[in-house]
């Protein structure tokens, strides 16, 4: 079955659904931080592993950046989520957070491992409850530090084919904190999700 | 007599979840728009009483929607009905002149007690 289309019905109902999960995890994150997240209009589609890098909305491609990423499987649906910074943006953060290290590579990592746990975690959860699937999350895993992010999509694209994804980009009220996070299903996940989406949409 | 309200919501499953949600009895006369600037066309047009509104849209979003009905001095009723849950958000809509705030994904009983609350839905005693 070709999975290269998404009707205008799916695409809307994930979106929707994205829209509810981005608000809970925006909300864990500004209470956690004390600030005002602006949400954006998600982004849900159906992507080539080429077209990933200029999905990132949120990442100055003339920056290098961090990345982090979570894989989640369960209830037939599987796919790994990405929180993607900016590197100029972990001092912001640092501040906000009232986080002074000497060790400045500790602080980052800290940083970006806490912030990928709040997003990921309270996003993939806010999925699963709406689906009403269970799946499990494993450990989250730097996947690359200072890199370009061309570079970084390249060295991981071989293990997408087409996808769905979703891209939602979290910007910080009154800063320049900016971060991209990405949601990138397997393609056998599709139909699974699908069948859910029959479900609400009925 | 029927109350004209308008649900606006980008997203048109959303806009049917609402739809699901409001009581089965209640005499409406309903439209929609899909984004804040079809909506405050709408409103005066249709002449609207009460409005369901999403904050996260592209084109004119939630948020300035408020802003133009206050600085309009437009007299309709907005129950915000947003994915936005940060405290910070229930907070400005407040402000902003809305009367409610339901999280999404909708519930039906939260919607009925603003209803009530605001005299837009009567329910006799048994």
């Amino acid at each position: 079955m070709s999975t290269s289309e998404l009707s205008e019905d799916y695409r809307d109902c994930f979106q929707e659904i994205t829209n509810v999960a981005m608000g809970q995890a925006a909300d864990k994150l500004a209470r956690f931080l004390d600030v005002f997240i602006l949400l954006p209009v998600p982004n849900v589609n159906m992507l080539q592993p080429s077209e990933l890098a200029m999905a990132l909305s949120a990442v100055n491609h003339d920056e290098s950046v961090s990345a982090v990423c979570q894989g989640f499987i369960g209830s037939g649906i599987a796919g790994e989520a990405m929180l993607i910074f900016n590197d100029s943006t972990f001092q912001e953060i640092a501040d906000l957070m009232n986080a002074d290290s000497d060790d400045s590579n500790q602080l980052e990592l800290e940083i970006l491992m806490d912030t990928a746990n709040i997003l990921i975690g309270t996003f993939l959860t806010g999925l699963a409850e709406q689906l009403e699937v269970r799946y499990s999350l494993g450990q989250p895993s730097v996947l690359g530090r200072h890199v370009n992010i061309e570079d970084l999509i390249k060295i991981n694209e071989k293990r997408w084919k087409q996808t769905l994804a979703i891209e939602i980009n979290y910007k910080i009220e009154g800063s320049n904190i900016n971060c991209d996070l990405l949601i990138l299903f397997t393609d056998d996940s599709l139909n699974i999700l699908k069948q859910k989406a029959d479900y609400l949409l009925e | 007599m029927s109350i004209s309200i308008l649900i606006c919501d980008d997203s048109s499953f959303a806009r049917k979840q609402v739809l699901k949600a409001l009581p089965s009895d209640w005499q409406t006369n309903v439209f929609q728009a899909t984004n804040g600037s079809e909506a405050v066309q709408m409103i005066p047009e249709k002449n609207i009483e009460l409005l369901f509104l999403d904050l996260t849209m592209p084109i004119m979003d939630g948020y300035e929607v408020l802003d133009h009905l206050k600085k309009t001095d437009t007299n309709c009723f907005v129950i915000v009905i947003s994915g936005d849950i940060q405290p910070d958000a229930v907070e400005r809509v407040k402000k902003l002149g809305a009367i409610g705030f339901i999280k999404k994904p909708v519930n039906k009983e939260e919607i009925e007690t603003l209803l009530v609350e605001f005299g837009l839905l009567v329910r006799q005693p048994l």
